[in-house]
């Protein structure tokens, strides 16, 4: 994976295959049986996300993931759930700058810490992004849903200092699964946006 | 400036695709709506003996718990798509206590809130009976059934049995092909809302019209109260074209809940509760004269399908008909095991019967020391040789000469594990594609505005092909407009009906319906009409019936053109050519560039058309190298149901993939002269794959996926 979660927060990777809510301590990831006890109360949070240059107040389940959260309590519905695994991308956002999958992410981990979704992605003068362009021009895709997740990744890819080669993009942008193959583009999308990306 | 046919132009609905702001199913905003959580069934043969819910229900914010125990009765029995009806698979989930397949929906939690309802299913329990499953093929149990008893017709022509017998060059193989799922990054959603008596989806659909007669007749409700919503399809590949049998039980559960309801199922769920690619077992004979010329052709399938539905993939309908050849014998065999329905994937039948073919054709050349390519042009025929039909166009040889060209085949050295470069063995390979031109009935609604815009309406779908831009040039064409002042709306059961997005039909019938309706508008003004002109078109294609235009309004495709119908044999046709290179100690197989050349009739946006034949070559290096749904013979579950363990291409695998598009006027096929070509680009592809595997390392793979550890010594 080329986009991991944040290692910060709190991951819901370690609840994955858990069954039901277990003690959100990182390092407990062994699969507990199912604790006998019923459902509690208080599960809802208060929290406001930072998301695209505005605060977003508000109370969540606990075990809400950052994409849940963009997708059903925001209206934010650019970042695409397509594995709710951490497998195929297509979630990817931004956080503090560097690329993470919004589906392993607990939103009650993300704290203060700013969100870039491809809804917040601009150009200079307001218009598109370079690489939203770029991926316009090349035709990068087709069906359009892993794309959101694909530029995202794409611009990290750029100011991460991946771009070098044809080579290091392939490597760099395979977190990302395309099933209608536009992978090609993709590269080549990477590479005209490249040099208007800002690196570091 | 006016855009037309062949402008290279972006796509129309690009946009909205970069920014966000295309909303997919589950991206619509729904006031008060409730999350629905699946439960699928642990056993894939036996009874529902009970259930545990206290604990589910009991979790905070939980509305109900369907399952047959409250749901019997509730979904109409319909009938399979292939006998005239909507759905694609008819196992009716929670409408008794049997279980048919792994992976069957048992039960559906609706909740207040995705968490509530992820945590309220994962409590609930589930008591069966279990039975022994047969898993596929060599499992005891299984059922074995002739096509033709299902009414498939076998191809077959003079005695190809004798002639086989008799002739002087001869290849007899085994081939299989693996269970394959679609995948498409978008899951299988469904919003169903209620207003009014009226049913409003939200769901990624093939076929919008379809669905909603479907659904109606599922829920024994109007059709007219359907309003089926699909404007984007985060990809399809024949996965959303029938309808799944969980769209209705979200509707139902929305009806009682009086609330409206989402389902955003699992990746591993849309394993079972869709369709998937059906995996094969072929056998296949060919025998030449010396001189190279095909006297034999026997080919025989078998193929997994469910308990109750007849699914064929019946691929010898096309490979019969490729090549001339005077004795032809076919036959498919269907075996139905405890499995959930298959049903079409990109290229259904061409895709696993031409891999058969395409590398019992290879190994025919090896055994008559003849080029490949040569072979393929030498069997070239203008007719197909069962019934004797014309091909409306056919230029398989320009695409094998023009590929050959510029591929470099004759610097191929033919021997096998003659060529290397350091420690990698490289080896070329070359394959025939075809895929059938389909055009069906189709309706559409053109509007002229007094300001020089246009509008045009039908409920086509863009499934990613580019439908929107395909469509939006032809009525660029038809109004001598630029693209940019032309709207397009597609996907929506409101609009007038047109087609499933199935069989690389949509680009041939919907833009000869716009530039009929365009024709009528341009008349209209011609005669001094001022002011908005709106045409509503109908287009029936030569050789289908008149009434297939009620039809199509009761939601059910009528389909001409294709090898098998009518006066004309049509098809688009292609050459694959493709290079691997295997290492030497691990045996891992690369595939540094692969070019296809294409002979597809009228181009009409060629920037879309390259990304659909690469994206297809692409689909035929993963069924060659990569994709196969692994399934536990004992308990008859896939197990690898992620997108992790399920592999698909991705960008490192990808290196040099070249498109090469053939000048080709058909005047024949359909009156704009275009063929589909959606579903071109991956058929062969995975031969030419074994077939470059054969050539670099003298291992001939016959069972896909080709993985290591048939290459190790």
């Amino acid at each position: 994976m080329t986009a991991p979660a944040e290692s910060g927060g709190l991951e819901r990777r370690f609840l994955l295959g858990g069954g039901a809510m277990l003690p959100l301590l990182a390092g407990t990831a062994t699969a507990q049986p199912t604790p006998a006890t019923p459902a509690h109360e208080g599960r809802s949070m208060e929290m406001t996300l930072q998301v695209n240059g505005q605060a977003h107040r508000l109370a969540l389940d606990s075990r809400t993931t950052l994409l849940d959260a963009l997708r059903e309590h925001m209206g934010l519905t650019g970042s695409k759930k397509g594995c709710d695994q951490g497998q195929c991308g297509a979630c990817t956002v931004l956080l503090d700058g560097r690329p993470v999958l919004a589906c392993l992410t607990l939103a009650a981990g993300v704290g203060t810490r700013p969100v870039i979704t491809i809804e917040g992605l601009h150009g200079r003068d307001g218009g598109l992004h370079p690489m939203q362009q770029a991926f316009l021009d090349q035709d990068a895709f087709q069906c359009g849903y892993c794309t959101p997740g694909q530029i995202i990744s794409a611009v990290a890819c750029v100011r991460q200092g991946h771009a070098g080669s044809a080579e290091e993009i392939r490597e760099f942008m395979s977190g990302n699964l395309c099933r209608c193959a536009a992978y090609p583009q993709i590269v080549a999308a990477v590479q005209q946006a490249a040099p208007l990306v800002e690196q570091g | 400036m006016p855009d037309g046919f062949g402008t290279d132009h972006q796509r129309i609905d690009g946009r909205a695709k970069v920014t966000g702001g295309a909303r997919y199913a589950s991206d619509v905003v729904v006031g008060n709506v409730a999350h629905a959580w699946l439960v699928t069934s642990a056993i894939a043969r036996g009874r529902i003996t009970g259930f545990e819910d206290a604990e589910a229900r009991a979790v905070p914010g939980v509305l109900e718990v369907f399952t047959h125990r409250n749901m019997q009765g509730a979904v109409a029995e319909t009938e399979f798509f292939a006998k005239g009806g909507y759905v694609g698979s008819t196992i009716r989930p929670l409408e008794s206590d049997q279980v048919w397949h792994a992976g069957q929906i048992v039960a559906l939690v609706v909740a207040d809130t995705l968490e509530a309802a992820r945590e309220a299913a994962q409590r609930l329990r589930v008591r069966y009976a279990e039975e022994a499953p047969a898993a596929g093929f060599d499992a005891a149990g299984v059922e074995v059934v002739a096509a033709s008893d299902a009414g498939f017709e076998d191809a077959g022509v003079g005695d190809a049995d004798s002639a086989f017998a008799a002739a002087a060059v001869k290849v007899e193989a085994s081939y299989s092909t693996p269970t394959q799922h679609h995948n498409p990054i978008e899951l299988f959603t469904t919003t169903a809302s209620w207003a009014g008596g009226k049913l409003t989806l939200h769901e990624g659909s093939q076929f919008v019209h379809g669905l909603k007669h479907g659904i109606a007749a599922q829920l024994r409700i109007d059709p007219a109260d359907v309003h089926v919503v699909s404007p984007f399809i985060g990809g399809a590949f024949g996965a959303r074209g029938s309808i799944t049998q969980r769209t209705a039980l979200v509707a139902e559960a929305a009806r009682r809940l009086g609330r409206p309801v989402k389902l955003v199922p699992t990746r591993a769920q849309g394993f079972t509760i869709a369709t998937y690619r059906a995996e094969t077992r072929q056998q296949v004979k060919l025998a030449a004269s010396r001189d190279g010329r095909l006297q034999a052709l026997v080919h025989e399938g078998w193929e997994v399908t469910s308990r109750p539905d007849a699914y064929k993939v019946g691929g010898t309908a096309t490979t019969s008909r490729i090549y001339a050849c005077p004795n032809v014998r076919t036959k498919v065999h269907m075996v139905h095991a405890d499995r959930n329905t298959p049903g079409f994937m990109r290229s259904p039948p061409e895709l696993p019967y031409m891999f058969a073919l395409e590398s019992a054709m290879d190994e025919l050349a090896y055994a008559l020391d003849m080029d490949p390519v040569q072979l393929r042009r030498i069997n070239d025929t203008q007719r197909e040789p069962i019934k004797g039909l014309p091909y409306s166009s056919r230029n398989l040889v320009g695409c094998l000469d023009a590929g050959a060209r510029a591929f470099g085949w004759e610097r191929r050295s033919p021997a096998p594990r003659s060529m290397r470069d350091g420690e990698w063995q490289v080896g070329w390979g070359v394959a025939t594609s075809i895929y059938p031109a389909h055009i069906g009935t189709a309706t559409a609604r053109v509007t002229l505005l007094p300001d020089g815009r246009a509008r045009v309406q039908t409920a086509a779908h863009d499934v990613g092909t580019g439908a929107y831009t395909a469509i939006g040039l032809a009525a660029a064409e038809g109004l001598g407009l630029a693209l940019e002042r032309i709207v397009v709306e597609l996907g929506d059961s409101d609009l007038p009906p047109a087609p499933v997005a199935g069989g690389s039909n949509t680009t041939a019938s919907v833009c000869n319906v716009v530039i009929k309706a365009c024709e009528e508008i341009r008349a209209r003004r011609a005669q001094g009409q001022q002011g908005a002109i709106e045409v509503y078109a109908e287009n029936v294609p030569e050789g289908l019936p008149p009434d297939s235009i009620g039809k199509l309004y009761q939601g059910r495709n009528a389909l001409g053109g294709g090898l098998e119908g009518g006066k004309q044999a049509m098809a688009a046709f292609g050459a694959i050519f493709l290079e691997v290179r295997v290492h030497d100690r691990t045996r891992e197989v690369r595939v540094p560039r692969v070019l296809g050349a294409f002979a597809a009739g009228r181009i009409v946006s060629p920037r879309q058309a390259r990304s659909q034949l690469t994206g297809g070559l692409i689909w035929g290096i993963g069924a060659a190298l990569h994709e196969q749904t692994e399934i536990d013979p004992r308990s008859a579950r896939y197990m690898n149901d992620n997108m992790a363990e399920y592999l698909v291409p991705v960008n490192a695998d990808i290196r040099q993939v070249e498109v090469l598009l053939l000048d080709e006027q058909d005047t024949q096929a359909n009156p704009l002269g275009i063929k589909g070509i959606g579903e071109l680009g991956n058929v062969g592809t995975n031969a030419a794959l074994a077939n470059a595997v054969f050539h670099a390392t003298g291992t001939r793979p016959r069972d896909l996926p080709v993985r290591i550890e048939h290459l190790m010594a």
